[in-house]
């Protein structure tokens, strides 16, 4: 639901095609899936009819043909009547009127800790010297499942594409991912919502089933997810990926299971997962088949069976108790361990677990590689950061902190065209990426999309060479905390990261890096 | 005919006996009380498990019969797409949940959680199960010829859940209806099939309330 009143939409009607000619044009109510706009048949206006319902989307400013249109916040949320915000009245007077809790897709809104108060520490004179990018190599290839299987997946750039699902995502954005990665050399992810065919060669950089025609180098790896609802699993499945991911959790909404509204739930859908079409889709919150470790190891361990031991194991946590939970998983024995922050998007969840449950992804990762450490499987077993990456500096910060690779959920879709309008959940999403409409996919070519995720990727790793290089460093692997400051007592006290001038870690933090941990 | 001794053997090793002698013929598994994971993934042939047999017995089985002479451990034929599964015995925690398809038959009990999100498998139990029973069932069919424990089929979403004993209580979602001619002549076939005796006259079939239950 939107705030009301949150987007001023206004035309100016010395642009407006219409407002000149009416009836010429009316783009703008054709494209807008809220109804903002409306035309007068008779005399062919068109009028501003429900600017309330605007939820900031920005596709009439995308398609309107004069340029006319501007859709600008109305006021900030913060500086009006805080702690009664416009989203706090307006979430009190949805539940007042429906008697139900309030969902929101893409992600969290609220302001958390972040990678923004954590600075890099370049090479002066004191530490090895910078090196050149431009005349130097820079080594982020990652491989996971060495040794531990028959084929480890090698990932030309340390980037993943997060699972997500078919019924979240439209088919035209599963098939752009899929040839983003196939484009770059990295993994995507089917997501809980079962294989869609194209994905399977789409991503390995075929464009046809039969795998004959390789249009994209270097190819690229799918990922199977394995969830609580295992929607669409079946041996075939399985065994159709190059990795299998066992989704614990997720950061949106870490202890519940994937929500897929019946809004979005098309025959096609319905039949890819086995239910009512229009029914909606709730993934349990725990593996039904699983009641204990011993449990999950012996799901590992089918897992590798029926796929011949030829595949590396994912597993995909939540943002909770990161040392425990990632201690649990290489007990289990995972080859790789994505940990999702407070900050990971979603498809739909309820309001409150995006905005209020869970921990942030700069407070996940310490805990997480201390366990890694503790295990002595850091580096070996791979530790993949998820949760609000936005750029090569946010990428860089987390292999410093002791990730091996990072994952673009939210980041891939703005990538294709997304302008964050959190309204996924609605299934109206006029860009196509999270909408399952037809009119709405239409508008997003996969190939083109495939193209701006490849160039996202690959502008990304420049920039993490940069700072890798200017930071003393020719591989990924090498970077530590030391290349890391935090900029604020907060960001130090989350991370165990030196307090830039200070340059020691907090005194809570001073016997070693090391935090009390619990089961809880 | 095959026959597989397990004793001392690891699961591993089994299943990749099983998969290397399976070419649609019958195989002979014995003392296998101690292997979790047990014939999973097969795709064809007849695997004859003599006594006990532990957890997740033909996970992911996709068109292979397996027979247990005895009980099973929890959460078997988990996942299932196609093929048959048959207990001579009872089967603990979790039978034939997430299955997609084929049938699961039961001679004995079954416990909690029994065919929690069928997405269109045939389970019949010819015991008792115990709580739980057919939670968020999508579709397929479940029948237990004897008496079900609480939350009995709770939150059904779609399929049909047909019990010839009682239950100690429903679970949300769920009505009761009394059966078709159409079910009447699905469950006798199904019960010749797999010579099963039982009395149709006192089956209570129940369905889903709604298809939308939650938002």
């Amino acid at each position: 639901m939107a705030v009301i009143g949150a987007f001023c939409v206004s035309v100016n009607r010395e642009l407006c095609i219409n407002a000149r000619m009416p009836g010429k044009c009316a783009t703008c109510a054709e494209v807008c899936p809220y109804d903002v706009y409306s035309l007068d048949v008779y005399t062919g206006e068109m009028h501003i009819q429900n600017f309330n319902a605007c939820v900031g989307c920005r596709i009439c400013v995308e398609f309107c043909p004069a340029n006319a249109i501007r859709i600008n916040p109305a006021e900030s949320e913060y500086i009006s009547r805080y702690p009664w915000t416009f989203g706090a009245i307006e979430e009190i007077h949805h539940k007042a009127q429906t008697g139900e809790y309030l969902l929101r897709g893409f992600g969290t809104q609220t302001p958390t800790p972040n990678f923004d108060m954590i600075t890099v520490v370049p090479s002066q004179i004191a530490s090895p010297a910078p090196q050149d990018k431009y005349r130097e190599e820079c080594d982020m290839e990652v491989i996971i499942g060495e040794g531990t299987c028959e084929r480890p997946i090698h990932l030309k750039l340390p980037f993943v594409w997060p699972a997500m699902s078919f019924g979240a995502l439209s088919k035209e954005a599963k098939m752009a991912l899929a040839v983003g990665a196939a484009m770059t050399g990295i993994a995507t992810n089917t997501g809980e919502g079962g294989l869609i065919p194209d994905e399977t060669w789409l991503s390995r950089g075929y464009t046809d089933k039969e795998f004959t025609n390789k249009q994209w180098e270097p190819g690229g790896y799918l990922v199977v997810q394995w969830s609580t609802g295992r929607w669409g699993v079946s041996v075939d499945y399985v065994n159709s990926g190059d990795g299998i991911e066992v989704k614990i959790g997720q950061g949106a909404k870490p202890g519940m299971g994937g929500h897929l509204l019946g809004a979005k739930v098309t025959e096609e859908i319905a039949e890819v997962r086995g239910i009512p079409a229009g029914s909606d889709a709730l993934s349990p919150c725990r593996y039904y088949d699983v009641q204990s470790l011993e449990d999950m190891k012996h799901m590992v361990e089918f897992l590798r069976d029926v796929t011949n031991y030829q595949l590396p194991i994912f597993f995909k946590l939540g943002p909770s108790r990161p040392y425990a939970d990632v201690a649990a998983c290489i007990e289990v024995g995972a080859d790789a361990i994505s940990i999702d922050g407070l900050v990971g998007g979603t498809g739909c969840s309820p309001d409150l677990v995006t905005q209020g449950v869970g921990i942030p992804t700069i407070a996940c990762i310490p805990p997480a590689v201390q366990a890694l450490k503790d295990y002595g499987v850091h580096h070996k077993v791979k530790l993949i950061a998820l949760g609000g990456i936005r750029n090569g500096l946010d990428a860089f910060k987390a292999f410093a902190m002791g990730a091996d690779a990072v994952g673009f959920g939210s980041a891939a879709e703005i990538a294709m065209g997304c302008r964050v309008c959190y309204a996924c959940h609605k299934g109206n999403c006029p860009y196509g990426i999270t909408s399952q409409k037809p009119e709405m996919r239409a508008r997003l070519d996969p190939f083109k999309a495939g193209e701006q995720l490849s160039n996202f990727l690959k502008a990304t790793a420049e920039e993490i060479k940069i700072l890798t290089m200017l930071s003393g460093h020719n591989r990924t692997i090498d970077l530590s905390t030391e290349d890391l400051r935090a900029m604020d007592l907060n960001t130090a006290a989350l991370t165990g990261l030196k307090l830039a001038g200070y340059d020691r870690p907090l005194p809570m933090w001073e016997n070693g890096n090391q935090p009390v941990h619990s089961h809880g | 005919m095959e026959t597989i001794d397990a004793v001392n053997k690891d699961f591993k090793a089994v299943n990749k006996t099983l998969k290397e002698t399976l070419n649609g013929q019958q195989v002979v598994v014995k003392n296998a009380g101690h292997l979790h994971g047990l014939a999973s993934g097969l795709k064809l042939g007849e695997v004859t498990i003599q006594g006990d047999v532990g957890d997740y017995l033909g996970v992911l089985n996709d068109g292979a019969i397996i027979k247990v002479t005895e009980n099973a451990g929890k959460y078997m034929a988990d996942n299932m797409t196609s093929g048959v599964v048959t207990i001579d015995g009872n089967a603990d925690y979790g039978a034939g949940q997430y299955c997609y398809g084929g049938s699961i038959i039961i001679y004995g009990d079954a416990g909690d959680f029994t065919a929690t999100m069928n997405k269109g498998a045939t389970i019949l139990v010819a015991g008792d199960v115990g709580d739980e029973v057919g939670t968020y069932m999508l579709n397929g069919d479940l029948i237990i010829l004897g008496n079900a424990g609480e939350n009995f089929s709770n939150y059904l979403i779609r399929g049909n859940v047909y019990i010839g004993g009682n239950w100690k209580s429903l679970g949300h979602n769920t009505r009761v209806e009394p059966l078709t001619s159409g079910d009447l002549a699905k469950l006798s076939a199904f019960f010749e099939k797999h010579e099963i005796e039982a009395n149709l006259t006192n089956f209570k079939k129940i369905v889903a309330a709604s298809e939308k239950p939650f938002y």
